[in-house]
Order: structure tokens, then C-alpha cells, then sequence
């Protein structure tokens, strides 16, 4: 068993020298100096811990229900259906200026916001605005200027706060700017090559919409294809009108949003088949007679900074696919496969680089980080050994005997929890 | 155990008659009836009646739900809605829909609507599956009692949550009218996102409406008339129309007086809040 639980998240500056990660209900930063990396700053959710110790008194009392005669039935608690539940951080997200940090923390289903105080050795993390929301937030993007952020709730609604006054707003008073009958899974602002501002959302009926920013009231257009919900979405910088989908269907999508139009599709079914395993089987009430029915979805889908390449990871998988994106057309293809140790937990990329956090729950491993960057020789993306090594020492030695961050069984599903997102209504017949 | 609900006993009439229905409606649901079909063989067809389509009064627009619904407007067929307005020679249908229904319910405005707009398709769109069904047999059984006049072509029915896939249905700016008639009122304040009209919803009715084009609301609940009225004079993109024009327009006097529940209020001596209101142009966004 490994000493600390999976990372779920981690973003780096532009400089590449300042690390975040979140375990479990905690932020960590590290500081990279010569190679060397070390804990520079630390935020732990406070109500989490709490609400951790209070949930565990509860799970022993089992949930009582009457049914219609009155008589009293006992149901083991289960998380519901679409809501991976669980008490933790997620979503970091770094102002343009690289001056403010912010995350959506689970236990009260607020937004944090941090100042970046470099020059504090001891803690670089100054707390300035915890923002609680009427439903749980599920993504963040930075609007005018790193003045606001734009918050995509599970309940299908766009609000919009500012994050220099540390003032909060009272959670009634708040209006939605924009909004989906479904739970929101992306947002993000979009410039088109006239200059307008879009704000582009996905959600977990398929939709991709694209409205005007800030007259969010003026739907655009639809991205209409997936047949699944969408998980994650991301606009390459080297073309912004380009867009790169994915979620519960088969394949990668490509857009151009601005048009509206599809440019191609990448069909990864072949080439996940031989990597599933029995995680994927679908849930018994899901399955068919020969107990067949696998269910498998993209997490992430994240595009290179400046060279014309994505990545993509299926849920419970340890493998990361590159694709080659044709500057021309849009068309995808396999550039490599990169195979870890452990299932992926998260990606994200920096500067061509891209980093995985691995599930090494099952293992002694301590490979919790990987950084995979671009080799200008070989042209080939490769595991930069020397450097993930360094992370994942600093973090250990960083963190080893904290209680707080050690793994926990009963949590791990939290990380799992796309697949969840899958339509129930073409499943489960419905109830006249 | 709990005893079956009747509609799924074997034994019982409704089970009989709802089986009986569903077969006929398999038949004739997409069928062109012609004037052919009229007279001699054309058989009237009994109206279909409404106490074996009892169920819920209400639906979670929020849950997942066994829906049909195309995945882009272009790929809806609306020749199976409208086999009359299909032009088999160039593929292609000669009209489009251009009035909604939004929760059309037992479908009496759809019926009321057809001889009125005998130029537009007019669309229902009901998220209760018994109820749709109520409304496709009325329809097909209408249809099939004016044959000769050709009446009823122009109107029909599908199950669907309007509120998540109307951009599913309908192009940017089909519509030139959508009727929003005794919604589901959602009283408790933490559902009323659940209610057909909010401030974010309207931004998705706007882009399915051409400019100009009208949303017609009626209800019986003066809180929801009041709810209705304050989120569409919010909106941009709308504008109250006065009392002297939904005195004089049609639709209003067809609304007022044909659909269920307005009868039913009617019966009541309950009072009707209604508003109406207008499509403003987009604003053009330097």
C-alpha cells in the first residue's frame, strides 16, 4: 500500500518552476530550484477533515427508509448515481498573471482563491475569498483579465465572481449568467478572428453551447455530434478557432466553433479494447445477459501549448495517447501511446509538456508524478525520468508522515467518477 | 406487495385498451392519410379517451429519461410527423415547423391551432409518455375522420424534454411562435429552476424564435404569471406586448379558450393571467 493517496490534480506555472497538487482535501506547491524541488506551500481544507470524521460516525448507523406499508427498510448508503461524492479539491486553475490560485473545494462546494506570495518561504498560499456556491461547482475559467472567474455548477449554471475583493457574496443573491438543464462538465472563453468574445460550455447531455461574452444571453450556435456526455474540452492556442472534445463516445472530436463545423473524428475504440479490464464492466443493473457491457470514457482531453499535438487518457487506463493534429485540416492521427505503471489520475500540460498523476494505491510504487515531455531530436514524447524522480522524492519527504494525506481505501472511487456521468434514461426503462 | 397500477394488469381495461391503441398507433402513426382513404373503406375512428392515459402529473425535466430526439436539427425527420407535407420527388419536406407547443399537454391548442395556421406546422412537444399518446391517437384519429377535408395534417406530437434538447429540434430562428400554456407551476422555491420559463432558459427560446416572433404564456397561478412576466421583461432579447394587441391577435382568444386546463379553470370560475411577448432583434456585438 502506498504511503500517500493518489494526487487528483496538479497544474505548474508558465516558468515551470512552481508545482501545485492537491491530495485529497489539501493544496501543496513546490518550488523547483536547479532540479531540486520542495514544499513551499500548503492550504488544507479544514471543513473536509471535519466532515471526514462526521461521515465515518455516520456510516456506521445505517440509513433507514419506510416503505408503503410503513414498515422499515434498511439501505445501505451508496452514492447516487451522476455524483462521484467525495470531500476533496479539484479544478486548479492559475490566473493569466500567474498571481492567484484558485480551486473548487467539495465540502462546502465553494471556490478558494489564493494569493501567490513567493516571497513567504514558509507558505506561499495567503487564502483571500472563500466562495460558497448553491451547487457544486465542477469547473472554473479566468474571465476579464483575472478580475472574475466564471463558475460551472452541477446544476447547469454559469455564475461569474470577482476574486480581488475578498468580500462573499451571499449565495442567494447570486444569478446565474448562463445556463444548461443539465450538470455543466467545461467552460471556457473563446476569441474569434473578428475579436468577439465567446464563452463556450459542456454538459453531460452531449451539448457544446457557444454563446457571446459578456451578452451571455445571445446563444451562438450548438457543436452537435457527440452521443454521449462531454467530459472535457480544450481550444489549442496555436489556432483559436479550433476546438478538441471528448467524453463518453468512441472517439476524439474536432471542431472549428466558429463555424460550427465538424473537422474530423478519432474512432479510439481498437485501440483502448485490449486495455480494459473488469473495472469497465458496466454495472449489474447495466448489463445485458452475456455480461458484456463495457462502459469506458475519456477524462481529459488536453492540446499542446505551441506544437500541433493533443493527449487523451481513458478513465481506469494506464495509457496516454498522443494524437497528430493536421495544422491543415484538423484531422487526427496516432502519433504515440505511452504506457505507465499505474492508472492515470489527471493531466495536464505546460509548455509541450505534459504530466500524469498515477492511482498507486495497489502498489508500493512511489511513482505518484510523471512529466512527459517533447524530445526535439526524436520527436517522440518521452517520460523525463530525472525530473519526475526529483517531484516524487520532495513529495514524499514533504508529506510522509502526514495523516492527512495518507491513502485511504474507502475515497478511491472519487477518483473514478466520469463513467458516472453516462445517460441512465437509455438504460433504465422509465417509470409511467 | 403493492398491487400493480391497472395499466400494467393484464386483467384490467386500461391494459386492454392502451395495448389495443399502441398497435393502431404503430400502424397509422406515420401513415399518409389520403382522400382515398376516405369514404367507401374510411371507417371513423373512435377519439380516444382520456381516463385510460391517466398518469403523474408531473415529470423531473432534470432525471434521464428514455427520450428520442435527433442529434442535430438536420437530422430530424419531420416526414414522419408531417407525411402530407412531404415532397417524395425531391426528398424534401415543402413546410417547417414554425409553431411550438411547449408542454402541449392533451394537445387541445395543436387542435384548435390546425384550421387557423392551415400553413404551418405546428408542433407539440410533451414530456408525459401516456399523455403523448393520448395526444398521437387524437391526432390519428382525426385525421382519419377528415380525410376529405384534409384537416389535421399540419399538427403533431412528440415525446420530449424541451427544456434540455429543443436546440436538438429547431434551426436559429425556425420559430415564429412558442405557446407556453398552465406549466407546471413548481412552487417550492429550490424548484424553480425547474420551471419552463427562467432567465436562462429564455436565451435558448430566443434562439430558436426569429426576430419578431412571439412566446405566449397563460396560466392560472398568478405567482407563476408574475414569475413569468418579471424574467421575460428582464430578458434582452424580449419585450411585453400591450393588452390591446392580445386583444386583438387570435392566438390569445385560442388559447384562453381551447386547451384543457383553461376549460378546466374555466369550470373553476378561476382566473387566467396571460402575457405575450415579442422577439427583439439581436443587438448587434461590436
Amino acid at each position: 500500500m502506498a504511503l500517500i493517496h493518489p494526487l487528483q490534480s496538479l497544474i505548474s506555472n508558465s516558468a515551470g518552476n512552481l508545482v501545485f497538487v492537491v491530495i485529497k482535501s489539501s493544496v501543496l506547491a513546490f518550488k523547483c530550484v536547479d532540479g531540486q524541488y520542495s514544499l513551499v506551500g500548503r492550504w488544507t481544507d479544514d471543513l473536509a477533515s471535519n466532515e471526514t470524521s462526521k461521515q465515518s460516525e455516520d456510516a456506521t448507523t445505517v440509513k433507514k427508509l419506510k416503505d408503503n406499508e410503513g414498515q422499515v427498510v434498511k439501505k445501505a448508503e451508496s452514492p447516487a448515481p451522476g455524483i462521484a461524492f467525495s470531500l476533496q479539491v479539484r479544478n486548479l486553475t492559475l490566473t493569466h498573471d500567474e498571481s492567484k490560485l484558485i480551486a473548487c473545494v467539495d465540502s462546502d462546494k465553494s471556490v478558494v482563491v489564493f494569493e501567490i506570495d513567493e516571497k513567504d518561504g514558509a507558505n506561499c498560499l495567503k487564502l483571500i475569498k472563500r466562495q460558497p456556491f448553491p451547487k457544486r461547482p465542477n469547473a472554473v475559467t479566468i474571465a476579464e483579465n483575472g478580475d472574475k472567474v466564471l463558475i460551472a455548477d452541477k446544476f447547469g449554471d454559469v455564475h461569474r465572481i470577482s476574486i480581488n475583493q475578498s468580500e462573499v457574496v451571499k449565495s442567494e443573491e447570486m444569478e446565474p449568467i448562463l445556463g444548461h438543464v443539465s450538470m455543466l462538465t467545461g467552460v471556457t472563453l473563446a476569441k474569434n478572428s473578428q475579436g468577439q468574445n465567446f464563452i463556450i460550455t459542456s454538459d453531460r447531455d452531449e451539448h457544446i453551447k457557444i454563446s457571446h461574452y459578456p451578452q451571455c444571453f445571445i446563444v451562438d450556435k450548438w457543436l452537435f455530434g457527440h452521443n454521449e456526455f462531454v467530459s472535457s474540452f480544450c481550444i489549442p492556442s496555436w489556432n483559436p478557432s479550433w476546438l478538441f472534445s471528448a467524453g463518453g463516445d468512441d472517439s476524439i472530436f474536432a471542431w472549428n466553433w466558429e463555424k460550427g463545423s465538424k473537422l474530423s473524428h478519432f474512432d479510439f475504440s481498437d485501440l483502448i479494447k485490449p486495455h480494459l479490464t473488469k473495472a469497465h464492466r458496466g454495472a449489474d443493473r447495466f448489463q445485458n445477459e452475456k455480461k458484456d457491457v463495457i462502459e469506458c470514457a475519456v477524462s481529459r482531453v488536453l492540446t499542446c501549448e505551441s506544437i500541433p499535438f493533443l493527449a487523451f487518457f481513458v478513465e481506469a487506463t494506464k495509457l496516454l495517447y498522443v494524437l497528430e493534429i493536421c495544422p491543415k485540416s484538423g484531422a487526427l492521427t496516432l502519433k504515440q501511446s505511452i504506457k505507465f505503471t499505474h492508472n492515470i489520475v489527471s493531466l495536464s500540460e505546460s509548455h509541450d509538456e505534459f504530466c500524469v498523476t498515477l492511482d498507486t494505491s495497489k502498489s508500493d510504487d512511489e511513482e505518484y508524478v510523471n512529466f512527459v515531455e517533447y524530445d526535439q531530436e526524436t520527436e517522440d514524447f518521452m517520460i523525463d525520468i530525472a525530473k519526475s524522480e526529483a517531484f516524487n522524492k520532495a513529495l514524499i519527504s514533504s508529506v510522509k508522515d502526514d495523516a492527512s494525506v495518507k491513502a485511504d481505501e474507502t475515497d478511491l472511487y472519487s477518483l473514478y467518477g466520469i463513467i458516472s456521468l453516462k445517460n441512465m434514461g437509455n438504460i433504465i426503462p422509465d417509470q409511467l | 406487495m403493492k398491487a400493480k397500477p391497472l395499466s400494467q394488469d393484464p386483467g384490467s381495461k386500461r391494459y386492454a385498451y392502451r395495448v389495443n391503441k399502441e398497435e393502431n398507433r404503430k400502424e397509422l402513426k406515420h401513415v399518409r392519410i389520403d382522400e382515398k382513404d376516405a369514404g367507401d373503406k374510411g371507417k371513423k375512428l373512435d377519439l380516444p379517451k382520456k381516463k385510460f392515459y391517466r398518469q403523474r402529473a408531473h415529470s423531473n425535466p432534470f432525471s434521464d429519461h428514455q427520450l428520442e430526439y435527433p442529434s442535430c436539427p438536420d437530422d430530424m425527420d419531420w416526414s414522419r410527423l408531417y407525411p402530407h407535407f412531404y415532397d417524395k420527388e425531391n426528398k424534401k419536406m415543402t413546410k417547417e415547423v414554425t409553431i411550438a407547443d411547449i408542454g402541449c399537454g392533451f394537445g387541445g391548442l395543436l387542435i384548435d391551432l390546425s384550421p387557423e395556421f392551415p400553413d404551418d406546422l405546428i408542433l407539440g412537444m410533451e414530456i408525459r409518455v401516456q399523455v403523448t399518446n393520448y395526444v398521437e391517437d387524437r391526432i390519428i384519429a382525426l385525421r382519419n375522420n377528415h380525410a376529405k377535408k384534409m384537416a389535421y395534417q399540419n399538427i403533431n406530437v412528440l415525446r420530449g424534454n424541451a427544456m434540455k434538447f429543443i436546440p436538438n429540434f429547431f434551426l436559429k430562428g425556425q420559430l415564429s411562435k412558442m405557446f407556453f400554456c398552465f406549466p407546471d407551476p413548481h412552487f417550492k422555491q429550490r424548484k424553480h429552476k425547474a420551471r419552463i420559463i427562467t432567465n436562462t432558459l429564455l436565451s435558448e427560446y430566443a434562439y430558436v424564435l426569429k426576430e419578431g416572433g412571439v412566446v405566449y404564456t397563460i396560466t392560472d397561478v398568478e405567482d407563476l404569471h408574475n414569475w413569468m412576466v418579471k424574467h421575460l421583461e428582464e430578458h434582452p432579447l424580449f419585450e411585453r406586448l400591450s393588452e390591446s394587441w392580445e386583444n386583438e391577435d387570435k392566438c390569445v382568444t385560442i388559447m384562453r379558450n381551447a386547451t384543457e386546463e383553461g376549460k378546466k379553470v374555466e369550470r373553476k370560475k378561476g382566473d387566467k393571467f396571460i402575457a405575450c411577448f415579442k422577439r427583439l432583434p439581436t443587438p448587434s456585438i461590436a
